[in-house]
């Protein structure tokens, strides 16, 4: 009973919430990314670049404002805010690189997020020393004000839940919504559907394939860009190297078993979320910490092993589209 | 024929263009940070080249590089992705330290081979479970092998620390096994070389295992393009289907060559804690796996490539640690000039490709027209 | 009656080939034109550039008067030239109304008024008698009816010039009497057809006109009313053509190979093959019609060990290999010259002489133990290139850069290699010129006349005809009717394709 009490308590649920949010994010970049046809492999380079920039924008933003007098509360808002602005930039600016290398030269896709996660690694590092003078860390930062979300908080079983959170989870929420709705609902998600499909048929129909492409992996971009930028502003109140913890590539996982879909990707997501905080918070038992903090990795080979079988990749995903005939 | 010739050197000339272009964006990087580009090429080009040390560190570093990059050759020759191997060498490093501090009383004829097979082993046990998810369950091994990275870099930590951790070091900041058997060590390539004249530093780590490494490319070269294993490999990786309908049996052939591709991942670490080290300790080169990406990347995943490749990344690693110390520049920058020349090169031989087979193909149709003894121009 | 569309002068180069050369051609509104012409007589280059996807090199296109530059599909679209393309350019996954409207969306803000597009749709479907269910997966659609889906999204963007690429080609003779209905309909509600074709019955049935095109020139236009058959084929090919292949009676020996109530999965755990039974004989060639998609694939991935049967028998030289792989099928003398070439039938990126031994390459021919004998391999490569008149540079080519006609002769070249007793040809002249088409059926009837067993397996009905001792059809997996040779019209066994019954067996 007390395992079973110690595995739902509200501390953990409400840890797991904050967990699941970049995952979800970058798992719904994915989904952008690959419904136009773009496997993006490079995730999680991008969302280590997210980490890096937001933490460090964070960092030069909250310093070189002064933080005495009557708008000390709007700087400090106004930091964080400029960070995770930067971080979705710095997201969509790398994944420039791989539409470029992917759609327009239309090089392997898998090789070129492979590619594109080693340079953000040594990017990180570099600019790091160049701004603060040593490879693996930033100096520490504060985030946004916790938010709590109305009607929610009055309900005493969620209140943990809802009171005192970082005002990016319930615009993550907001973002899924929306995001399933954008692919389904609008213009612009049939065309990026049709060219992940089918992209000679789109081609035909005028519909130009290399841009909604691009515009796919760079959605997908800025939304890792932004999970980067809430794990190192929100959650560790600071960049340090590693941080993102392959969580790029859980993603895709998230996303593989949420079909292709944002709101697929929720319950996926929400596991590794899950799992994580149960890494960071059970300590306390017999099992190696070094067991417990591998949960997450072991939780996504079984998803990829039980579950892929049952979802169907757009039938173009993957392959770059070239009008020559072969 | 000259055509053949010029596609040739246009085959040749990407990786050389390739180079120019990621040094060329380093250049930029250097001069943001206020140093002069060319000084500090000119530096690495000195501090590698006529330094004794340093070229037997170029080919201690490329020794590893090999059997990294060769790893992942392997496996992409059979359409497979093993972004697995930098867990695979360290499971594998583990084995062979296992094997190397804990067993006792063996000649070196026997215990060093043991060590060696025992890391091959443990690279092969670490490929398993990604392959045999991916052809029974469809799960995709570039996240499969990542996702196994991180669960060897938990299970190595453990066992090093908690389990097999050198009592005698208990109370120390040192977090290492026991020292391995001198049965179990490689032998360095020094006095060979010395009686060729060629001198190296007393204390380099250059060992034999440089000889095993390139030994293993030539054979690797040689079963692909001569054997009918090799000759189903490449079908399998071209086209699986045709291959299936000549009656390859593509499963068991991804098998094969993903469970070589592990085992030859197995042999990443032994160079260093066998041939240098002689014990296993926290601070185990790391990231050597995914430079093997890099490697087998300009490589083409050809073996014969693959040399050549780690000779370059060992040459580049190198000559940042020396702008690092004399030029003030952070190797960092040599870390990024490498990706950008790795995506400069996929672009590159992508681009290549794609005019060579249009050049082909322009080839064929002018035969058409032509009488058909044109077959017997240079053939087989 | 001024031209909807005026060509003038068309000329357009591939390297190495003059794929159009001063192609002049004028199109009346109102009527269906035909063009028709050999694989490589510049059809379908001169489709691509009225449609926008290649821009010609020298000479202008003209609509209602006007010059225009064609440089997209969109731009076509624009001034009303719509294409129904040969290969449908359909999403499986997307409903009827998400294909129709894909490109020009019916929106406010951005949002898709996916009622307006079904009211639409309705509007177009009543307006030319083309029944659809826009809310339908085209994925679950049958050909037919995909191809009216294609027809309405080129009516939907407002043309007034439909081109047809080969429309008939995928088709039942049933499904084609629709399809001409349809089109006359459109044409007595003044829309313009282009339509494109090689089969001269349907051509002298549906065009008022009819153009001819060799080696990228218009060598004439003809009034269908007054052309006849002979006619337009001799001006197709610049010679007198013999229409009929001349075959010889068949002597059919011993049984080699027998499928006894053979059930096949699919690939979505539907049975393909639903207990089939025949027999096929030394020296006779059985062949099997029927439309695409009824299991006809599948049963051939099972008689060459791709695809393992879930029930029955098959029985190949007497043995049992019901269960048995493509290898051993392979080693006890079946040959398959499959549906897809570049799939199943070569590794596209290899050279000749690697094409040349691919399933064969396992032989103790080629080489001992693990090795193979390089030398040997080209001796056999040689023999093979030379006696099929293989036209490649040499044997180092890779087997991508050969026409489509010399890679199906690779596949025959090898697949005829070391004597095999049975062949099962799927398909075999499928996207071939004529010259090529011949070459493969005439190495068919050698086969046969060799004493192989051939299952000749052909979505062109003419083709089986011409080709088979017995004609055996095929529906929803099942064999529904059976015909010696020359014991049925073309349309009755259409009727069979299309699901009819036949009660009483024929005589083998």
């Amino acid at each position: 009973m007390e395992l079973v009490a110690a595995l739902f308590n509200m501390a953990l649920l409400a840890s797991a919430v904050r967990l699941t949010v970049p995952i979800l994010l970058t798992a719904m970049g994915a989904v952008y990314s690959e419904r136009g046809g773009v496997v993006n492999i490079g995730l999680e380079g991008i969302m280590i670049m997210g980490t890096f920039v937001g933490a460090s924008v964070t960092h030069v933003v909250a310093v070189s404002i002064p933080a005495a007098g009557a708008e000390a509360g709007a700087a400090q808002a106004l930091a964080p805010l400029a960070g995770m602005l930067a971080a979705m930039a710095a997201g969509v600016a790398f994944s420039l690189i791989h539409a470029v290398v992917a759609v327009t030269f239309r090089v392997d896709q898998i090789i070129s997020g492979v590619v594109l996660n080693m340079l953000a690694v040594g990017l990180a590092r570099f600019l790091n020393i160049l701004i603060f003078g040593v490879a693996t860390q930033s100096p520490g930062i504060s985030g946004f004000e916790p938010v709590s979300v109305p009607l929610l908080r009055e309900v005493p079983a969620l209140a943990p839940l809802a009171t005192g959170i970082s005002p990016v989870i319930p615009l993550a929420l907001v973002l899924l919504v929306l995001g399933q709705w954008v692919l389904l609902r609008t213009v612009f998600g049939l065309r990026l559907r049709s060219v992940g499909e089918h992209p000679l048929a789109a081609d035909t129909l005028g519909i130009n394939v290399a841009v909604m492409r691009y515009a796919g992996v760079l959605i997908s971009g800025a939304l890792a860009g932004l999970a980067g930028g809430y794990l190192s502003i929100e959650q560790g109140r600071g960049y340090l190297e590693g941080m993102t913890q392959g969580r790029g590539f859980i993603a895709l996982a998230a996303m593989i078993f949420g079909n292709w879909w944002p709101l697929g990707a929720l319950g996926a997501s929400a596991l590794f979320g899950y799992f994580d905080a149960l890494s960071l918070r059970v300590v306390h038992t017999g099992v190696p910490y070094q067991f417990i903090t591998v949960l997450p990795h072991i939780a996504t080979i079984l998803v990829l092993a039980g579950f892929m079988r049952r979802a169907v990749p757009p039938a173009a995903d993957g392959i770059p589209y070239t009008k020559e005939e072969a | 024929m000259s055509a053949q010739v010029r596609l040739g050197l246009l085959q040749a000339a990407a990786p050389l263009l390739a180079i120019a272009f990621g040094a060329l964006v380093a250049s930029g990087i250097i001069l943001a940070i206020g140093e002069d580009p060319l000084e500090v090429y000119a530096l690495m080009l000195r501090f590698n080249l006529t330094r004794s040390d340093s070229v037997a560190a170029i080919l201690f570093k490329a020794t590893a590089l090999t059997f990294a990059g060769l790893a992942v050759a392997l496996a992409f020759r059979a359409n497979l992705w093993n972004i697995g191997v930098e867990g695979q060498y360290a499971v594998g490093a583990f084995a062979a330290a296992l094997v190397a501090f804990g067993v006792n009383g063996l000649p070196a004829f026997i215990h060093l081979p043991l060590a060696i097979l025992a890391g091959v082993a443990g690279g092969a046990i670490w490929a398993l479970l990604p392959i045999v998810l991916k052809l029974r369950r469809g799960a995709h091994e570039v996240i499969t092998t990542i996702m196994m990275n991180h669960i060897a870099a938990a299970l190595v930590l453990y066992l090093l620390a908690d389990v097999f951790r050198d009592p005698t070091q208990a109370g120390t900041p040192r977090v290492r096994t026991p020292l391995f058997l001198d049965s179990a060590r490689i032998p360095p390539l020094r006095p060979l070389l010395q009686q060729f004249g060629i001198g190296i530093p007393e204390h380099s780590a250059l060992n034999w295992f440089l000889v095993l490494a390139v030994v293993l490319c030539l054979a690797a070269a040689y079963l692909l393009a001569r054997t009918r294993f090799g000759y189903e490999v490449r079908a399998v990786a071209l086209n699986p289907h045709a291959a299936e309908a000549a009656g390859v049996r593509i499963a068991r052939t991804q098998f094969l060559m993903f469970l070589a591709s592990g085992a030859t991942a197995g042999l990443v670490g032994l160079s260093d804690i066998l041939g240098f080290f002689g014990y296993f300790d926290i601070d185990f080169p790391k990231g050597l796996g995914f430079l093997g990406i890099s490697v087998a990347l300009l490589a083409r995943n050809n073996p014969m490539g693959v040399v050549p490749a780690a000779l370059l990344l060992g040459f580049l690693d190198r000559g940042a640690q020396g702008v690092q110390v004399f030029a003030g520049v952070p190797r960092e920058v040599i870390t990024i000039l490498q990706a950008v020349i790795i995506l400069a090169i996929v672009v590159g031989y992508e681009l290549v490709t794609r005019y060579v087979r249009a050049q082909r193909k322009r080839e064929a149709e002018r035969a058409v027209a032509a009488p058909s003894d044109a077959v017997m121009q240079e053939g087989g | 009656m001024s031209a909807v569309i005026e060509l003038t002068q068309i000329t357009k180069r591939f390297p190495g080939v003059l794929a159009n050369d001063r192609i002049s051609l004028a199109v009346s509104p109102g009527e269906i034109h035909a063009l028709v012409g050999e694989n490589g007589a510049g059809k379908s280059t001169l489709m691509k550039i009225l449609y926008g996807l290649y821009e010609p090199d020298e000479g202008w296109i003209a609509i209602r008067g006007n010059r225009v530059t064609l440089d997209s599909p969109s731009r076509a679209i624009t001034v009303g030239i719509g294409m129904v393309h040969q290969h449908f350019m359909l999403i499986p996954r997307f409903t009827v109304a998400e294909n129709v409207i894909l490109g020009s969306e019916p929106a406010r803000a951005g949002r898709l008024s996916m009622s307006e597009a079904r009211r639409r749709i309705r509007a177009l479907a009543d307006q030319y008698g083309l029944a659809v269910d826009p809310d339908a997966e085209v994925g679950a659609l049958s050909v037919g009816e995909q191809q009216r889906v294609e027809i309405i999204k080129v009516l939907y963007r407002g043309a007034e010039v439909l081109i047809l690429d080969e429309p008939t080609a995928v088709l039942t003779p049933q499904e084609v009497d629709d399809l001409f209905a349809n089109l006359r309909r459109l044409r007595a509600e003044g829309k313009t057809i282009l339509f494109i074709s090689h089969i001269l019955e349907e051509v002298l049935d549906i065009a008022d006109r009819i153009s001819v095109l060799r080696r990228g020139r218009v060598v004439g236009t003809l009034e269908a009313a007054r052309a006849t058959k002979a006619q337009i084929a001799e001006m197709m090919v610049g010679r007198p053509v013999l229409m009929e292949l001349d075959v010889p009676p068949a002597r059919p020996g011993p049984v080699r190979l027998e499928a006894a109530d053979l059930v096949v999965p699919g690939s979505r755990g539907r049975m393909a093959v639903r207990g089939l039974s025949f027999q096929v004989r030394e020296g006779e060639i059985l062949g099997i019609a029927g439309i695409e998609g009824n299991g006809q694939s599948e049963l051939v991935e099972a008689l060459v060990g791709l695809r393992a049967p879930s029930g029955g028998r098959l029985r190949i030289m007497g043995e049992d290999m019901t269960q048995a792989g493509p290898r051993s099928i392979r080693m006890i003398g079946v040959a398959h010259i499959p549906e897809d070439r570049h799939r199943r039938g070569l590794v596209l990126p290899m050279e000749v002489w690697e094409n040349l031994i691919l399933g064969h390459h396992f032989r103790p021919e080629f080489g001992e133990g693990m090795l193979l004998d390089r030398g040997a391999i080209e001796g056999f490569a040689r023999e093979r290139v030379d006696r099929f008149d293989v036209r490649t540079p040499s044997l180092r080519t890779l087997a991508l850069a050969l026409s489509g006609g010399n890679q199906q002769k690779v596949i025959v070249a090898r697949e005829f290699g070391f004597a095999p007793s049975v062949l099962i040809a799927a398909q075999p002249t499928r996207g071939l010129d004529i010259g090529a088409t011949e070459f493969v059926r005439r190495q068919i009837l050698a086969a046969r006349e060799a004493g192989m067993a051939v299952v000749l397996v052909s979505a062109m009905l003419e083709e089986v005809l011409s080709l088979a001792d017995r004609v055996a059809v095929m529906h929803a997996g099942e064999i529904v009717a059976e015909f010696a040779r020359g014991a049925a019209t073309p349309r009755e066994i259409g009727l069979y394709m299309t699901g009819a019954r036949r009660t009483q067996e024929v005589p083998a």
